[in-house]
């Protein structure tokens, strides 16, 4: 992992007593709510329905058991002894004081944390693929890069005050687990003829209320001119894109508007400018920044193998947890673990004071003290022995956390909602939360198989229903909240965005309708293992209107 | 004492036209101080030549070179009423031990003092007009009836004095002469050393620039030898040093609010706002707006006054890009602090075109972006959010002082990222 050295400290150090400040002249009134509202948002405080609301970055999705306690005693103390991770592998707190925001900032600088540009109109906190450095089908480890351009993003003095905000997520696999498409700007690491590793430039995908896809803008950028590259992309941004609508002023709509062509055109002829710069990054640092990344020092372990038919006849539920929530390790004898937080009829992405430090001390135990926080709002474990395994289970099992569900449709990703944000238009915990109830029974899970559902409780998305297999989007009719559907959302390597497939249904009726959707599912699936998004694409919409509306 | 009653001399003043203040200010080594002086008292302004001193903490050096040169030159000493008692006996004290013969005291109009000053404390209400009063008042009459004088300031006392030459032309003709321009911090003491000059009383005490003794402070280690003037406010000067390099032409009062800040200091703005209506070909010190200029560019070319150039959010700066060198003054507007496309493009101006005249910030201009926008190259802000103003006279800037990633011209300092410490 990451370790901050003095200056990454100083630096901290430095951006927390800044806002002490801030938060100083704002409760003596020196500094309006239209004022420090930009201000507190860049060190991710928004103003929520009842509350303010603190959302710290967990750069990449990586963090310590150290960092995780850290977030159960601000819970704990600060809070109400619960924290919410969220789709951009960040933590947020609901119920914080703003007179203690400053002393928490500084709890998280004693941990090497923040929450610096978690919000607000400027490059955001850096995702990743929650397997790095683990997976085995990846080709690099993307957190080098993402660590290097969390630093190069860091208060970056030009581009602090964007038309919008602006995300970046990176992978280093084939198959995209980070949604780089559906982010501003998308990396994934390729190989070029010479048999170097570089990146693929990806720019313009968004969620939203204008769902976009990811289009290539370069398909082999060298890590030595990754940042020149990325600034020439954020100046055109920052000079070009839209600030008369704020919803048309992500860099989606720039590029749909100008087309590819002329933004390639715009960032090669900025590029030509700063390539070869200051910019440029030596080959010395990636490899310096690399080390901090070194693979745990993994011991030879006994060719373990579990035999998960015998263990889901003998005790189901560890059968169904091995059976969905294990990853492959690329060192042989070891696995990741996802950690799932969507309990049956539990608040998607919540864990408790006492789970995050229950969950710490495994990961201390049983995976070199590592844990990941992913975009579906799960937490991983990605280093443990095989041979570990049953005492991990057991482990989680006593603290709550061992739903064996990643991936399936109760594996729900879904937005705090009306419950908690100021923006939405619909409750959208309550409907996961009777989805989850509706399909509780495991069998029935395992039965239909891979299968996302994706919740939001307004068109600004945060729940991506646009990428889910099937999307729930909450919308206001009349004064009273109704749900569209919408069906064939992808946010992998084989991205799309869903489409509505007719007219919204009242909170009642939504599960009644998941359930007519998967019930057609089995009864057209041509196996058990063509998942439902495979279904869909072969089959079309026109079935599951049927079975929702009738014939027309 | 009676006031020396000399005639001006007009010849002199055609002479240094003659000269050229530009070869004037060739022809001396840096630090030949005596030969600066020797050379305004008996070439150039010979008999119209005076000088004004503080008989603050290092005015031994400039009176010793006086006594020198010449030791019967007329020598002015500002008594505001105002002066620390040491100050009062140096004067004294310098006087015998440099056998300088012909020193005078100027006392402020006692009129003005019981009008404006009743109970003794405007320099604790109204700096400015106390230093009106007592030090700019006095001395008007006296300048007058001189073709230039002499002062012992230094390029190193503050930032405004930085580019300080030996002979400056002040707005009204007449001649400044500044023998010390040059001296260093360290020039002065070793000076006082060699030639056994008595040092002022209280410059033991740590005071290193001495004025009045209410609005005088003693100066840290390290801190600008000015900084214990008038410390805590926004003033640097007393306003008998406004009239020089032609550019300032009132002493500061209170009743002006400057709000271009500069350099550390707010100061007078010699830009006025461009108006409808106004002709290109013919403005003067006004930030042309960059359409008005594209759509005028030959008019604006050959207009003879200094000019700016204007630039508003959506502006391509590539526009004016070759005819840049063309503007003392670049203006950034920012009609709100969200909006941040003048950043790229001052950026722009400072590291592609290489524009090293001044880059202000304009408009929405608030404390907590002025770090940033510095980093971006702006060397110059126009500021009336009071909040901010305050927060720049205090020099509080909510700033965090480390820097992840490369901007501007001259950041690239220790404790940056190792790979981006690099040479340039």
């Amino acid at each position: 992992m990451y370790r901050y050295d003095e200056f990454d400290a100083a630096f901290v150090a430095g951006r927390t007593s800044q806002f002490a400040d801030q938060v100083k002249r704002r409760l003596s009134g020196e500094l309006s709510e239209d004022q420090f509202r930009p201000l507190r948002l860049m060190n991710g405080l928004y103003l929520q329905l009842h509350a303010y609301m603190l959302r710290i970055a967990v750069p990449y999705g990586t963090l310590s058991s150290k960092q995780m306690r850290k977030f159960a005693h601000i819970a704990r103390t600060y809070d109400r002894g619960y924290g919410h991770f969220t789709t951009r592998q960040n933590i947020q707190f609901n119920w914080p004081k703003l007179k203690d925001i400053p002393v928490i900032l500084e709890e998280l600088a004693s941990v090497e944390m923040h929450a610096i540009q978690t919000s607000g109109n400027c490059i955001r906190n850096v995702t990743a693929d929650h397997f790095a450095g683990a997976a085995a089908d990846e080709i690099i480890d993307p957190r080098p890069i993402a660590e290097i351009l969390r630093q190069w993003s860091s208060l970056h003095p030009e581009f602090s005050y964007l038309p919008r905000k602006f995300k970046i997520a990176v992978t280093g696999a084939p198959n995209d687990r980070a949604a780089i498409r559906f982010h501003d700007i998308g990396l994934q690491a390729a190989t070029n003829a010479a048999g170097d590793i570089g990146w693929e430039v990806w720019v313009g995908g968004g969620l939203g209320r204008t769902p976009m896809i990811g289009k290539l803008i370069n398909s082999f950028v060298p890590n030595e001119h990754l940042l020149a590259y990325l600034e020439s992309i954020m100046r055109v941004y920052n000079r070009y894109g839209r600030r008369d609508n704020k919803y048309k002023a992500r860099i989606k709509i720039l590029v749909h508007e100008e087309g590819l062509e002329t933004i390639k055109g715009q960032v090669e002829a900025e590029f030509a400018e700063v390539r070869g710069g200051v910019l440029t990054l030596p080959a010395e640092e990636v490899d310096r920044i690399t080390a901090y990344f070194a693979p745990p020092q993994f011991k030879a372990q006994p060719a373990t193998k579990i035999d998960v038919a015998y263990q889901s006849i003998i005790d189901p539920a560890y059968g169904r947890w091995l059976d969905h929530n294990i990853n492959s390790h690329r060192e042989p004898g070891y696995a990741s673990v996802t950690v799932s937080l969507k309990p049956v009829g539990g608040a998607p992405g919540d864990a408790t004071d006492k789970q995050m430090d229950d969950i710490a001390d495994i990961a201390e135990r049983y995976a070199f003290d590592e844990l990941r926080v992913t975009h579906e709002q799960n937490l991983v474990l990605p280093h443990v022995a095989i041979a570990d395994l049953r005492a991990v289970y057991d482990a989680l099992v006593a603290t709550g956390l061992a739903e064996g569900n990643n991936g399936l449709i109760t594996d729900m990703i879904c937005c705090p909602g009306l419950d908690f944000c100021a923006l939405a238009n619909a409750r959208s915990i309550p409907i996961a939360q009777e989805i989850s109830k509706k399909f509780a029974e495991p069998k029935r899970q395992a039965e239909i198989g891979d299968l996302k559902i994706k919740i939001s409780g307004c068109i600004n998305a945060c729940g991506h229903h646009h990428v889910g297999h099937i999307g729930i989007l909450g919308v206001e009719k009349k004064g009273g909240e109704l749900y569209q559907i919408t069906l064939g959302g992808d946010a992998t390597e084989h991205a799309s965005v869903g489409k509505i497939i007719g007219p919204g249904f009242e909170a009642d009726a939504v599960p009644g309708a998941i359930e007519t959707l998967v019930d057609t599912y089995i009864a057209k699936r041509e196996s058990a293992d063509e998942s439902f998004i495979a279904a869909y694409r072969r089959l079309g919409e026109a079935p599951f209107k049927e079975a929702l509306y009738g014939n027309a | 004492m009676a006031m020396p009653k000399l005639a001006p001399v007009p010849a002199a003043h055609d002479k240094l036209r003659a000269l050229g203040i530009l070869a004037l200010n060739g022809m001396f080594d840096e630090m030949d101080a005596v030969g600066v002086l020797r050379q305004a008292a008996s070439e150039i302004l010979a008999g119209d030549l005076a000088v004004v001193s503080s008989f603050g903490a290092d005015s031994a050096v400039l009176l010793h070179l006086v006594a020198q040169v010449d030791p019967s030159l007329p020598v002015y000493f500002l008594e505001t009423g105002k002066h620390f008692r040491e100050t009062l006996d140096y004067v004294e004290t310098l006087k015998k031990h440099l056998g300088l013969i012909n020193v005078h005291a100027l006392h402020p109009n006692s009129e003005d003092v019981k009008r404006f000053d009743p109970n003794g404390d405007l320099w604790e209400t109204d700096p400015d007009s106390c230093c009106h009063i007592r030090k700019t008042e006095p001395l008007e009459p006296v300048t007058e009836q001189y073709g230039g004088w002499v002062t012992g300031r230094k390029r190193f006392q503050t930032k405004e004095r930085g580019v300080l030459p030996h002979f400056e032309l002040t707005s009204d003709d007449r001649i400044k002469v500044n023998p010390l321009a040059y001296f260093s911090d360290a020039d002065v003491n070793q000076y006082k050393i060699d030639h056994g000059l008595p040092e002022h009383p209280l410059f033991a005490k740590g005071y290193k620039s001495i004025g009045c003794a209410p609005c005088t402070s003693v100066v840290a280690e390290g801190e600008d030898p000015r900084a214990g003037r008038w410390r805590g406010l926004n003033k640097k000067e007393c306003g008998i040093h406004f009239d020089f390099n032609g550019a300032i032409a009132k002493p500061m009062t209170a009743a002006t609010k400057h709000n271009l800040w500069k350099d550390g200091a707010f100061i007078a703005d010699p830009f006025h706002e461009w108006a409808e209506g106004d002709d290109p070909a013919s403005v003067s010190y006004k930030h042309v707006p960059l359409a008005v200029f594209l759509a005028n560019r030959d008019a604006v070319l050959a207009n003879p006054h200094p000019l700016g150039l204007l630039i508003v959010p959506g502006d391509r700066i590539e526009d004016a890009q070759a005819d840049l060198g063309r503007f003392a003054s670049i203006a950034i507007k920012f009609p709100a602090f969200t909006d941040g496309r003048g950043y790229s493009v001052s950026r722009l101006l400072a590291e592609r075109y290489g524009y090293a005249n001044e880059i202000r910030a304009v408009g929405d201009v608030l404390q907590d972006q002025i770090p940033l926008m510095r980093r971006c190259g702006f060397n110059a802000f126009v500021v009336t959010h009071e909040p901010t103003r305050q927060a720049l006279i205090e020099n509080r800037l909510p700033e965090v002082a480390l820097f992840y990633q490369p901007a501007g011209l001259t950041e690239i300092p220790a404790g940056t990222r190792p790979f981006l410490r690099r040479a340039h």
